[in-house]
């Protein structure tokens, strides 16, 4: 208990502090020293998460309860589940590899950047930890604004389109969950969740049932905006093409797994059982795979295919939530841990491949293999790993995903989800053509391989990738040892 | 010997693999005599294997994982069997490519790649659980697609990715029918579902996955396309060993671990008698000599895949004899269609004619391979390709044994004009040929040497398959 009180304690705390130091700092030695400050947050986070997961398989327990009493007038409450574990260390690797990127792709206002990410983690710890809904409203809105505000402010023309349609949506997303609050507020009087464990669906009675489903109806839209699944995507490409690379691994990496995929996690938790819930999400699920996958076969920019890829991604995720089962919930967080690192992966090497190049046209690209050889290969693993290709991890997951959707009766999607695998298979198969493979063009002759943080960046999380896919058996056997399976 | 030699078997090409490209950057000669190393040292454990294998007691290596997975090898007749099998001919497939391949950039990725898939190839045969299966499965699907890709022009990589995107398709229908034999049976262990009898449907997707690996009609169209990787690779991919993993899947789940319904005993054989005489067919039209051979082992997989779903003993022991002959037989004349190609620059057969005076000896490694391949005594493909058809009679079936008679004279028919517009007539003038390489020659000779004398001992062959038919 000690240890992960003490973590939880670092995670809120050091973001703060860094913030704060930024913010007290000269602007001229701020802009010199943020950016390396900024890495402390992700690596105590990394540090703090991995000796929670020692901790928790000692005391074989796999929910926490810590009671912060502030001077014994206001009493916090946050929880440390395993999954919201797998979330907490998924924020800090992304976060890392996105400071990485940014050190090569954010040539000025690298104060901002650093700043806004702190309370960006800041908020997406507090979405995965608070212990009540209106809590994670809270935090959500943190999370909503600093990346409104990073993806606009290394601003361009499509910079502010692509940002302005992600307030617009974020902002209506917002305002759905916070009504669909209201209406549950209305129905059960608590927000804690562990009132709403033992009276969410108490009493039945007709109106209040009513009440219920519209709630469920503006939250599920709500937060199916946050994750960009369709029908809600179609600000997710645009924001990724006019935001900064760095911001574009964050967002696709994170955010939309945060924000929008662990509020369903929490909203299924207590409502999945009412009828019309599960049909939906599989629906919806179903539906984000194959409009997702297509549209990635059609694009030409890089970072619009990578974009599409996380749309469909997030199908997998929703459709893991949906049989509201153990399985099925450790299937989906097991795929948000592994679309985290090979989604930042893709991103890290958009980054690698613009920044060396100059294009994100995968049409003026190609050959690229010989000069960068670790883009390239990591490239590779990241999408082996999105199809789901043993041994890489992404096949574990949907393994899970698939199996849980089987035994909760749904074979159809099963069965759909997995053909839909050869559609990322194939504009996989695309971009490595006309990237990587094939014939080097006579005006890229001269490029080299990019070096320092983004090489490392791509380098560690080609490593996670490749290793969380060998040695997901030992996943599976920490989980059952601490009694999820 | 213990069970460690079957983790030696699996991981010394597996994991040496990946020391290959670092040896290449140290010296090209070191790498290419440890893929060697790593090559034969598969051979010889899973010959190793044997002794314990005859005594009656299968080495076992096993790890319950959570959710009905495990974690285990097992090495029985039959996966030992396959092992030898594939092992022996990617060795010299290896060998070959020595000088094959010298040419060419790419040589790390290459033996790398060829490594890996020796590897995968041996996980695969002792794996004992479907997931696991599934996992080599996809692995060996990678190393296809680099190894087609490995000349890196346009035409090369999208046949690649032809290739890749049929049997990836293939194996996620496959996969589709795991999670059913897993919703049945609540387990993916092989062990714990012998003898299980599963539903139709799952049998079909599963036959999904094995006709596209095994690259029978109607998914079959993406080997002869295959044709334009190099020449060891596609005897390694299309002869040796990767066609061949779906033909064992199917004799180590519906022959050897489930229960089957009878109608796949007619049905499975239709598709095969289909698969042969359509390739057949094309063999006889078409121009380019590998995808000659190609179509001919679209034709010939047809018979394995009759030999194994006839429903008869004797159909399994001919299926499986089949395998072998084929491997080695196949094997070779790919490889000579390599040594032809290498110092002609074109398959194009038009365009060749009188090689048998500037390379007698590949005339003659082809010419025995060829007749293995077309069934003529005493050749060794002649004892599979009888019982076989020998096993599809006995079933009942005779019209269908009828078929694909009719089938092994197509074989002759189109092999023995390959071997005449190559190797006899006219030699036009403009050409100066010569002899392939002294290894490669010595290569595809030992393969034709062995073509003869796995049929003039064929009790030896046959005992050993005989022992698998005891297991089922």
């Amino acid at each position: 208990m000690q240890v992960i009180e003490s973590s939880t304690v670092l995670i809120f705390a050091v973001p703060l502090v860094i913030f704060l130091i930024n913010s007290l700092f000269s602007k001229r030695l701020a802009e010199k020293f943020s950016m390396g400050l900024a890495y402390v947050a992700p690596i105590t986070q990394i540090v703090a998460t991995a000796a929670c997961f020692v901790q928790i398989a000692h005391l074989k327990q796999h929910d926490i309860i810590i009671s912060w009493d502030l001077a014994g007038a206001v009493s916090m409450r946050f929880a440390v589940h395993t999954y919201s574990l797998v979330f907490l260390f998924c924020i800090a690797l992304v976060s890392l590899a996105s400071i990485m990127v940014a050190n090569r792709t954010v040539p000025q206002k690298r104060t901002g950047f650093a700043s806004l990410l702190m309370m960006l983690i800041l908020g997406m710890n507090g979405i995965v930890m608070v212990t009540d809904l209106f809590s994670l409203y809270v935090f959500l809105e943190i999370v909503g604004i600093s990346s409104f505000v990073l993806i606009a402010m290394f601003k361009s023309e499509t910079g502010l389109e692509g940002a302005f349609k992600y307030l617009v949506m974020s902002v209506l997303a917002s305002i759905m969950i916070l009504t669909g609050l209201a209406f549950i507020f209305m129905q059960t009087g608590s927000l804690q969740y562990d009132h709403l464990e033992a009276s969410a669906l108490a009493g039945q009675s007709p109106t209040q049932l009513v009440l219920i489903y519209a709630a469920m109806i503006l939250m599920i839209a709500g937060f199916a905006i946050k994750t960009g699944a369709v029908p809600f995507h179609s600000w997710l490409p645009d924001a990724h093409q006019s935001a900064n690379t760095a911001v574009s691994v964050l967002l696709s990496g994170i955010v939309i797994k945060v924000a929008g995929i662990y509020g369903l996690i929490v909203i299924t938790g207590f409502f999945g059982k009412l009828p019309g819930i599960k049909l939906t999400l599989f629906i919806m699920g179903t539906i984000s795979i194959i409009i997702g996958a297509l549209f990635a076969l059609r694009q030409s920019h890089f970072k619009r295919i990578v974009a599409y890829s996380s749309v469909s991604q997030m199908g997998y995720i929703l459709l893991g939530l949906s049989t509201v089962s153990m399985l099925g919930l450790l299937g989906a967080v097991a795929h948000v841990f592994n679309h985290a690192t090979f989604k930042s992966t893709l991103f890290t090497n958009a980054a690698a491949v613009h920044e060396q190049t100059g294009t994100y046209d995968i049409n003026e690209l190609g050959g690229l293999e010989k000069k960068m050889g670790v883009t390239s290969f990591s490239s590779l693993a990241a999408f082996m790993s999105t199809a789901g290709i043993p041994p890489f991890a992404g096949f574990w997951s949907k393994l899970l995903i698939i199996m849980a959707l089987w035994s909760s009766g749904a074979r159809v999607f099963a069965a759909i989800a997995l053909f839909a695998s050869i559609f990322t298979a194939a504009y996989f198969l695309r971009l490595q053509r006309k990237v990587f493979f094939g014939k080097l063009r006579d005006q890229l002759a001269g490029i080299t391989e990019i070096g320092g943080s983004v090489k490392l960046a791509q380098i560690m999380l080609t490593v996670v990738t490749i290793a969380a896919g060998l040695l997901f058996p030992f996943a599976l056997l920490y989980f059952r040892g601490i009694g999820l399976l | 010997m213990g069970s460690e030699i079957i983790i030696a078997c699996i991981c010394v090409p597996l994991c040496g693999s990946f020391l290959l490209p670092l040896l290449g950057i140290i010296n090209a000669k070191l790498r290419n005599f440890a893929a060697l190393a790593f090559t034969v040292t598969a051979f010889l454990c899973a010959a190793f294997a044997l002794p314990a294998v005859f005594d009656g007691s299968p080495l076992n290596i096993h790890f319950e994982l959570p959710l009905g997975l495990s974690f285990g090898f097992y090495a029985d007749v039959l996966a030992v069997f396959m092992a030898l099998t594939s092992s022996f001919v990617a060795s010299i497939i290896v060998l070959y490519s020595f000088d094959y391949i010298k040419p060419y950039e790419h040589q790390n990725e290459y033996y790398m790649m060829v490594c890996l898939f020796i590897g995968t190839m041996m996980g695969l045969v002792f794996s004992t659980n479907l997931i696991f299966i599934y996992i080599f499965w996809e692995i060996s699907a990678i190393c296809c697609w680099r190894l087609i890709g490995f000349y890196r022009e346009e035409i090369t990589i999208r046949r690649a990715n032809k290739a890749f995107v049929v049997t990836v398709l293939g194996a996620l229908i496959m996969l589709v029918g795991f999670v059913g034999i897993y919703g049945n049976t609540g387990t993916f262990d092989l062990a714990a579902m012998k003898g299980t009898h599963i539903p139709a449907w799952i049998v079909v997707l599963i036959l999904c996955g094995v006709l596209s690996k095994s690259a029978t009609f109607p998914l079959h169209n993406w080997l002869p396309d295959a044709g334009v990787a190099p020449s060891p690779v596609t005897s390694l991919l299309h002869a040796a060993v990767l066609v061949k993993i779906g033909v064992y899947i199917y004799a180590r789940l519906f022959v050897n671990s489930l229960a089957i319904d009878k109608v796949f005993t007619v049905a499975v054989p239709v598709i095969a008698a289909v698969s042969a005489l359509v390739s057949a067919g094309v063999a006889l039209r078409e121009n380019d000599i590998k995808r000659i051979i190609a179509y001919s082992t679209i034709s010939q997989l047809a018979f394995i895949l009759l030999g194994l779903s006839a429903g008869t003993e004797i159909g399994v022991l001919g299926g499986l004899l089949y395998i072998l002959m084929h491997s080695v037989a196949k094997g070779g004349l790919f490889l000579c269609a390599g040594i032809v190609e290498h110092s002609l620059h074109t398959k194009d057969i038009t365009k060749m004619g009188g090689l048998y005076k500037r390379m007698p000896l590949t005339a003659l490694a082809f010419i025995f391979c060829a007749f293995s391949v077309m069934g003529i005594p005493p050749f060794g493909g002649f004892f599979a390709k009888y019982l076989v058809i020998d096993g599809i009679v006995s079933a009942g079936n005779t019209g269908l044994g009828a078929v694909f008679i009719a089938g092994a004279v197509m074989t002759i028919l189109y092999l023995s004009r390959l071997f005449i517009k190559v190797f006899l007539g006219e030699s036009p003038s403009r050409l100066e040929v010569k002899e392939g390489s002294p290894l490669m020659v010595a290569s595809v000779l030992i393969l034709a040497i062995l073509s003869v004398a796995l049929g003039l001992s064929i009790s030896w062959p046959s005992g050993f398959v005989a022992l698998i038919g005891g297991g089922i």
